[in-house]
């Protein structure tokens, strides 16, 4: 059993790169109809993300990017600049129930896609608009990508060693999944009011507000305390050891260990056999711990050096200290415990072949998420939805490719991500 | 703000600390009733700081860290002993009409109360129950540990941040916990209406903050399968690869700049006043950009250390470049575009005073929001919850505040 009656929620996806596609993504997984509409001009900008191998036939079908955030979803290509592809868009938008785009203000005012002109198609419409900072405002012109949403939200600024100045954007430009997994909750929020009112209604989710709350603690610590909040690296303000260590073997090997009480620090002393430190008085106590942690650190680095990775997690972890290995993209696969609960799952798509994709988080376990199917190839789905969803006739398709309407060949490789 | 798209759901709140809180406060924040149900001595979130100085004593006031003040505005708060049979007894009293429970407590703790999830959805076919764990409800490491250096770690975006020849650097802060929060939230929804649409009946949810901080990692593991290539860590750079984003320093701290497409590379050329560079061999490419990415470097980091943050933010956006002048938090307070938009919401804790909090990202346009109303003191909705909804008056109360029930 799906969570949605199967197909009976349907979705009009005009959005691009990773936060607007979360959505359209995770509503497909619990079995909502979801069209994602691309153009043969201006097709997803992670289509474009160029491959660090040699470039290679169909470029735009190899994103690892695009292919995950896609998953579930029809594809179909329709020119927005042609009156024709414009009329079919608000055909679709007039028979679905959730509309998503993340143009930056403007773009859909221009098209005449607004929610006021969509919802008088289709008052139930839930339309979704996922701007950066916001679609009024003074810099609401402004532009935002997962990094530097990242950083107008404070959280660049709090990432830097404790050592040294720079500071660091996160890996996962955390501004895309987090502004996503927002607007999910608010579609389906207003889809559940609409049960009740009957009316569908605009969501304006601006991304960088989204990512704020993440630091909400700094951001009243600095009302407390007058004092701007400063990084700390991997080090903890209150307590040592808590850091990252070299251990041996690989040279990528890496463990995460923390000891936030008295008893896990005897605990790791124990652990690791290093019961010199035990007795040692510069170590005794917590607060001894944190002024003395580059000797504490230095300590703990000439030990771990010796122990392989997984040993080290192994004794840590069996002694109740905070400990894991700092994982890379390929551990994170071999995670053990990912792996015994089935996280990834394998996905065939056209052009790439069979691979590994993060699954779905919440287990609903009466009517699990379906994260297991491909995302599409550009304009793959264009002659069955236009067909069943339209009414179109196989001539009109055809029509509509000649004219350049619709398609499924990219007119212009454009170097995007 | 509050607003009331879920006004008609109810919530019986177990959480703590901060995955839980956060999925139960974007429920509230979205109208549902939350009633949020702590021991007597209250929840582990309340001693989370930041305090107001001098340094926290928890023996004078078990009220309340600054992120305890955020995390549950808009919630109820009832106190009940779950070690009691009695207070088990008002907790399954508060269940009947409930829609929704959800907890994060280490697995197994409710069964081992006699609460077990399959035993409550029996009980009350409307329930829906939703667990927020550290790896979820099964596997082998179901009872291990983690705080947010662990979990970082783990889940993976710790290993491609920092510099290439130091140690990797953690993220800042709980960022992950709020991610597992969220995945909370939606999964509660969810739930509801699998039982409005299909099911029929409440469900168990389960989320594990560990696959919730791996699935916002979806360049690494999917792609390091395709290209077979383990990202690494690229200092200043967010990742070696056909562009340039990047943190540098500049006159008054940093900023970073995201360029990606030949249109923001024309931009950025000309910003430097360097409109010749887009015709170098060097760069006219994204390719060519990748290969010489360290000349390129080379050539941008001087004119940002020659200049102000946010000149070159400033600058930079008005000619279509993604830059950011890299806030601290006191400077996103004080941002003009979070002014104008009224983002933050100033709230009247009664123990920290004024403060000012991230308000609801989600605007439901249709809607008016409501002020919200500070999180509750310690057992505040006591009376007005158990009393007024399981009929138990002033004695009864008394009676099982005396015996610490509640």
């Amino acid at each position: 059993m799906t969570t949605l009656p199967d197909g009976k929620i349907r979705v009009v996806d005009l959005s691009m790169g990773w936060a607007g596609p979360l959505v359209g993504q995770m509503l497909a997984e619990m079995g909502a109809e979801v069209v994602k509409v691309e153009d043969t001009h201006h097709f997803d900008w992670w289509r474009g993300s160029l491959s660090m191998g040699t470039p290679q036939a169909q470029p735009i079908e190899r994103a690892a990017t695009f292919n995950t955030a896609n998953r579930g979803k029809l594809g179909v290509t329709i020119d927005l600049a042609n009156p024709r592809g414009l009329e079919m868009v608000k055909r679709l938008a007039a028979i679905s129930d959730v509309f998503i785009e993340n143009f930056t203000p403007g773009v859909m005012r221009r098209f005449g896609l607004t929610h006021q002109a969509l919802g008088a198609l289709n008052p139930r419409l839930v339309m979704i608009s996922m701007p950066s900072f916001g679609s009024d405002g003074p810099e609401c012109d402004a532009r935002g990508y997962g990094n530097t949403i990242e950083g107008m939200a404070g959280i660049t600024a709090l990432t830097a060693y404790h050592d040294a100045e720079q500071r660091y954007m996160l890996s996962n430009a955390l501004g895309d999944p987090v502004g996503g997994l927002n607007g999910m909750l608010a579609v389906l929020a207003a889809l559940h009011e609409r049960e009740r009112t009957g009316f569908g209604q605009w969501i304006e989710l601006a991304q960088v507000e989204a990512a704020i709350p993440l630091v909400a603690e700094k951001i009243i610590e600095y009302q407390l305390t007058g004092a701007v909040p400063r990084p700390h690296g991997n080090r903890h303000p209150e307590f040592a050891p808590h850091g990252i260590y070299r251990c041996a073997g690989e040279e990528q090997s890496w463990l995460a260990l923390a000891a936030a009480t008295q008893a896990q620090w005897r605990a790791l002393v124990a652990a690791l056999a290093l019961e010199h430190l035990a007795s040692d008085a510069r170590f005794g106590d917590a607060v001894s711990r944190k002024a003395n942690e580059d000797a504490l650190d230095a300590e703990l680095g000439r030990a771990l050096a010796a122990l392989p990775l997984d040993e080290a997690v192994a004794r840590l972890t069996a002694a109740g200290v905070y400990a894991a290995p700092v994982n890379s993209a390929s551990a994170i696969i071999a995670d053990s415990q990912l792996q015994s609960r089935g996280y990834f799952v394998p996905i065939e798509r056209a052009v790439v072949g069979t691979h590994l994709y993060p699954g779905a988080v919440a287990r609903l376990a009466q009517s699990p998420l379906r994260a297991n199917r491909p995302a599409p190839l550009l304009g793959e789905h264009n002659a069955d939805v236009f067909r069943r969803l339209l009414g179109m006739s196989d001539d009109e398709i055809r029509e509509l490719e000649t004219a350049g309407v619709i398609g499924t060949v990219p007119r212009a490789y454009r170097t995007t991500l | 703000m509050r607003y009331s798209a879920l006004s008609e759901v109810k919530v019986v709140d177990l959480t703590q600390y901060i995955a839980g809180p956060y999925a139960t406060k974007l429920l509230a924040d979205l109208g549902a009733e939350v009633v949020k149900v702590e021991p007597p001595w209250g929840e582990g979130g309340r001693r989370l700081g930041p305090f107001r100085p001098p340094a926290r004593d928890d023996s004078v006031q078990p009220e309340r860290g600054g992120l305890f003040a955020f995390l549950n505005t808009n919630k109820l708060g009832v106190t009940m002993n779950l070690q009691h049979a009695q207070g088990r007894e008002m907790l399954l009293a508060l269940l009947g009409g409930a829609d929704l429970l959800i907890e994060n407590f280490a697995p197994g703790t409710l069964a081992k109360w006699g609460l077990a999830p399959g035993d409550l959805l029996a009980k009350f076919p409307r329930l829906s129950i939703v667990s927020i764990s550290n790896f979820g409800q099964d596997g082998p490491e179901r009872d291990g540990i983690l705080n947010d250096l662990t979990l970082f770690a783990r889940g993976g975006w710790t290993f491609a941040v920092g510099e290439p020849g130091r140690e990797p650097l953690t993220p800042p802060g709980s960022l992950a916990q709020y991610i597992g929060g969220l995945y909370g939230a939606i999964g509660a929804i969810q739930a509801l209406m699998a039982r409005d649409w299909t099911l029929g009946r409440g469900q168990h949810a389960d989320i594990s903050l560990l696959e919730a901080t791996a699935a916002t990692m979806i360049y690494e593991p999917v792609g390091f399968q395709y290209s077979g290539l383990v990202r690494k860590r690229a200092g200043k750079r967010f990742a070696i690869g056909p562009f340039m984003i990047v943190t540098l320093k500049c006159k008054d701290g940093y900023a970073g700049l995201h360029c990606v497409t030949d249109g923001q590379f024309e931009a950025l050329c000309e910003l430097m006043g360097r409109p010749e560079l887009t015709r170098d061999p060097r760069f006219h490419t994204a390719r060519d950009r990748m290969l010489n990415n360290d000349a390129l470097l080379a050539i941008i980091e001087p004119f940002f250390l020659e200049r102000e943050r946010h000149w070159l933010y400033r600058e930079g956006q008005g000619r279509g470049i993604p830059v950011t002048p890299v806030p601290s938090v006191a400077e996103v307070l004080e941002w003009e575009q979070t002014k104008a938009r009224n983002y933050f919401e100033t709230i009247d804790d009664p123990v920290l005073g004024r403060l000012r909090i991230p308000g609801a990202p989600l605007r439901l346009t249709s809607h008016r929001p409501v002020p919200s109303r500070p999180a509750p003191l310690l057992g505040e909705h006591n009376r007005e919850v158990l009393g007024a909804r399981l009929g138990l008056d002033g004695a009864r109360l008394s009676e099982l505040r005396g015996a610490g029930t509640l």
